[in-house]
């Protein structure tokens, strides 16, 4: 028979919250200007600042970064077109344009940006099938209507799109087992299932989506470790603490989820030599992890830190700020 | 970023390392650069054809290379012959072959392939099909490249025109051989549909979509799928079960194939009662009431009537209420007819208020919707038998297998809901042991099951009361079946909250909830005829917790002894002053 794939948790393991040194090793990341990884991963500089930040601000420590820095970068990515990219010299794309909205919203700077320009790019990728490319070159990919739909509303713009057809394309996604896959056909993925939920609780049509089907699929992603998957047999992933349990909070389903067992496996997930949290114990960190090992958290209930939307994956009180409150089923 | 083992290293391994990088780095950052400066001045050469290959083939996931690589290619096309032009996409096809060997799981690769393919003046989908193969038989290292793979062969498959057929044998081959299964098994549950669709029953008629919202997909029901077929695929997934009782994938299918057809979107009750002059309305599914076309005619007269849900935290609810103008149906003297129009779905229920009568109304049983158990064909019903007699079987040999227990109790709801609870109850308690992490999931999962069964059962004795105490109860649902109960007991379970949706409770009378954990009442919410209300033994520990009732003009009754809220000073005179109607009030 088939074994579990799993990992198992040394009984070394980090077993206490290191937020300090998380917080540190964020706060140096940046500066790290000629590492090659770095470098290489420039293509997603503004997703990357994005998650810097979040996970920062989460912590209580948002004014370690450097704001106008950042503001600067942000602005000088804003393409004639009214898409942001990655970074300077790359091109513009809705991924970019979701981050640089999510940063500039933490910091409540979205005007230095031309905010209609940007409203009108993202309103010209949509599809007549109500799909959403992520550029001009394309690519149709649920992600990109959960960008789009989380991008216009922290801009107060939902009315910018035919919501109804984009919830028409998202919906002939929905797949056998509850799940939504990238196009329509598509498997059944923990990343798409967040991007999908997350633009039907923006949407308000979260009662389409079967809460409980979904519901048994997502917490069937807990493996023996506490960790979760993003899919059956495959191995869990600190990042799935954040896709999973997000989906869950989003369908009201959370309390699935044994959570005494997946706060271990994410504190497990620490490095306490560096800081930052890695996908798996053992593995190297990284920013992407970090954020969502503290976020995942978060949705725990982790008293030090500060509560996050599961939505849009942003601290709750800037949302309060905007006047955003996003559906959620009980 | 995934699947880096952190390495432990010596300071000498340490240096030779950093240095190793700084020298990449440097090339790279100057190849970087090279590409930014020609795309800057607008060049559209074979250097930068060769730069961005470079690049890629470490970096496919530096998007911007591609798009640039597709300005050359394009530009290209047009100062080329049709030939050269081929020989260039077949050159870039090649090269990719190599990025993804590197690297399968890049969007940006497969995006680009699929873009070249596209572009090519004679296409060769047949090898296209071929490194699909290819892929998916490298994929057990490369878990994530599976997904792409697959759409990358569904759009082959769209573009090429391959029958539906085939592939289906496509999935035969590969669950046959136990490899990718969720893949396939997920892959045959959108091609069944297509290539086997259920007996086109008489569609609803043509009208116009403007607010509809759309059907669900074809994969979401196995009911979309002729029965004949259903049946074989039973057949097909038990043998993959019964060869592995872990393979996942199988027993997530075979859920899929165990579900009831999608609900008749229609009106399922109409409610009226002289008293509150007001009308109650539930449909089989969630609907926004001002999108939907919700109209009221009384007595042959459309009346201008302000359509409410049942709680505001609602914008799409099953059960919706209006009030009728004052004096309109008040005389019990006067018989009416009323009738509710969905104009959206182009269907409509009556409902006539006779003499002397208070209320009236008119609803489809549970029963006769088959709400919690479809009608079964004499032959769905002997597969379904074998089949849980095999599971059985199956259980003897691994009795801590979850999959094996859980689609027991599936099959026996399927079968026989009212005749199998005790065993249903058993085989929970049972998964609540052997999969303890998901022992909240059974728990509610058990819980929905049991109202089920108290809703058949209330059905079948005609009455309007509803009781189902000491049974777990971990959650409430199917509240919108509710909407005609006076009488509710749910006392001994294990409840936090009466939740939101408990305000579809729109007759109830009569509520105990006793020793339960209740510590919220969000769903006590303009009940008009709520009177009494046992609530001891709970959680309640906030006077504001209680600010709904004032709410239910007729609550007389209130129960609150053993409840943390009754220790708080002066929470006698509190209470009456809060809910001076209350005249029996016991803390």
């Amino acid at each position: 028979g088939t074994q579990v794939k799993d990992v198992v948790i040394k009984s070394d393991a980090p077993s206490a919250l290191l937020l300090d040194k998380h917080a540190d090793y964020i706060a140096a990341y940046g500066s790290k200007k000629d590492d090659y990884e770095y470098t290489l991963s420039e293509y997603l500089r503004m997703s990357g600042i994005y998650w810097g930040l979040t996970v920062m601000d989460l912590m209580g420590q948002l004014t370690r970064m450097n704001q106008q820095e950042i503001s600067d970068f942000i602005k000088s990515c804003q393409h004639d077109c009214g898409g942001i990219s990655a970074s300077i010299g790359h091109d513009p794309h809705v991924l970019y344009t979701l981050s640089a909205v999510q940063i500039l919203s933490l910091y409540d700077n979205v005007n230095v940006l031309d905010v209609d320009k940007m409203v009108e790019y993202v309103r010209g990728l949509q599809q007549e099938d109500g799909s959403f490319a992520g550029d001009k070159w394309g690519e149709i990919d649920t992600r990109f209507s959960f960008c789009a739909v989380a991008t216009l509303a922290l801009l107060g713009r939902l009315d910018a799109i035919n919501m109804d057809k984009a919830v028409e394309f998202v919906l002939s996604c929905m797949n056998f087992d509850g799940g939504f896959g990238c196009r329509p056909g598509s498997e059944s993925h923990a990343g798409q299932i967040y991007c999908c939920t997350g633009f039907l609780s923006i949407a308000g049509q979260l009662h389409q989506v079967n809460a409980d089907l979904l519901g048994w699929w997502l917490c069937e992603r807990q493996l023996p470790s506490g960790g979760l998957n993003g899919r059956p047999e495959k191995l869990p992933d600190v990042c799935y603490s954040w896709w999973v349990l997000a989906s869950l909070k989003i369908i009201g389903r959370i309390h699935w989820i044994d959570k005494s067992k997946l706060r271990s496996f994410i504190l497990a997930c620490q490095d306490e030599e560096t800081g930052g949290f890695a996908d798996r114990p053992g593995d190297m960190v990284d920013p992407f992890h970090t954020l969502f090992g503290v976020a995942g958290l978060s949705l725990l209930g982790e008293g030090q830190i500060k509560d996050v939307n599961p939505v849009l994956c942003m601290p709750e009180d800037v949302l309060e700020r905007l006047g955003l409150h996003p559906d959620l089923l009980s | 970023m995934h699947g880096r083992v952190k390495l432990k290293s010596t300071a000498q391994q340490e240096e030779e390392k950093r240095k190793e990088r700084e020298k990449k780095l440097k090339i790279y950052v100057a190849g970087r650069d090279a590409i930014f400066t020609k795309r800057l001045e607008g060049v559209l050469d074979d250097e930068a054809l060769q730069l961005t290959q470079q690049l890629l083939s470490s970096n496919p996931d530096f998007a911007t290379l591609w798009n640039y690589r597709r300005e050359i290619l394009l530009h290209l096309e047009t100062v080329r012959e049709e030939d050269d032009v081929q020989k260039m996409y077949e050159a870039e096809l090649l090269f990719l072959e190599s990025c993804l060997k590197v690297n399968p799981k890049s969007y940006g690769s497969w995006h680009h392939r699929g873009w070249v393919s596209a572009r090519l003046p004679r296409p060769d989908w047949a090898r296209e099909l071929g490194l699909c193969d290819r892929c998916l038989s490298l994929d057990d290292r490369n878990c994530e490249s599976e997904v792409h793979c697959w759409d990358y062969r569904r759009m082959v498959v769209k573009m090429s025109g391959v029958p539906v057929d085939q592939e289906l044998q496509f999935t035969d081959r590969l669950i046959g051989s136990n490899f990718s299964n969720y893949s396939s098994w997920h892959y045959r549950s959108t091609l069944l549909p297509l290539l086997h669709p259920e007996s086109p029953d008489p569609p609803s008629p043509c009208h116009q979509h403007s607010h509809s919202s759309p059907p669900p997909s074809p994969q979401t029901h196995s009911h979309r799928v002729c029965e004949e077929q259903l049946l074989k695929e039973y057949e097909l997934v038990q043998n993959a079960f019964f060869t592995d009782p872990n393979d996942q994938s199988a027993w997530f299918y075979y859920r899929w194939l165990l579900g009831r057809a999608e609900r008749e979107e229609m009106i399922s009750c109409v409610f009226v009662s002289r008293e509150e002059e007001r009308v109650a309305v539930a449909f089989s599914r969630p609907v926004n009431a001002s999108s939907s076309g919700l109209m009221l005619v009384l007595d042959g007269q459309p009346q201008r009537v302000e359509w409410r849900s049942v709680h505001p935290h609602f914008r799409h609810s099953p059960v919706w209420i209006c009030a009728l103008p004052p004096g309109t149906i008040s005389d019990i003297i006067n018989e009416h007819n009323l009738t509710v129009h969905w104009t959206e779905k182009h269907t409509h229920r009556d409902c006539a208020l006779y003499t002397g009568r208070s209320e009236s109304w008119c609803r489809d049983s549970a029963t006769d919707q088959e709400l919690f158990r479809s009608e079964l064909s004499v032959e769905k019903t002997s597969v379904l038998q074998s089949e849980l007699q095999s599971c059985n079987q199956l259980l003897e040999l691994e009795p801590q297998n979850k999959w094996c227990l859980l689609t027991i109790v599936l099959l026996m709801r399927a079968l026989d809901p009212l005749g199998y609870e005790r065993e249903t109850l058993s085989h929970f308690q049972t998964l609540k042991e052997v999969d303890s992490m998901r022992s909240a999931y059974y728990g509610d999962l058990c819980s929905k099951f049991m109202i089920e069964n108290t809703i058949l059962k209330m059905e079948y004795a005609e009455v309007r009361v509803f009781s189902l105490s000491d049974k777990n109860l971990t959650m409430l649902c199917h509240l919108d079946q509710l909407l005609l109960v006076t009488h509710i007991n749910l006392s001994c379970n294990q409840l936090l909250r009466l939740p939101p949706q408990f305000a579809m409770l729109q007759c109830l009378e009569v509520l105990e909830a006793d020793d339960n954990a209740i510590e919220n009442l969000d769903g006590l919410y303009y009940l008009p005829k709520l009177q009494e209300v046992s609530l001891k033994n709970n959680q309640i520990s906030k006077l504001s917790d209680l600010q709904l009732l004032t709410s239910c003009p007729k609550l007389t009754c209130l129960d609150l002894r053993g409840n943390p809220v009754t220790q708080i000073a002066n929470i006698q005179s509190e209470l009456t002053e809060l809910l001076p109607s209350v005249t029996d009030l016991l803390i």
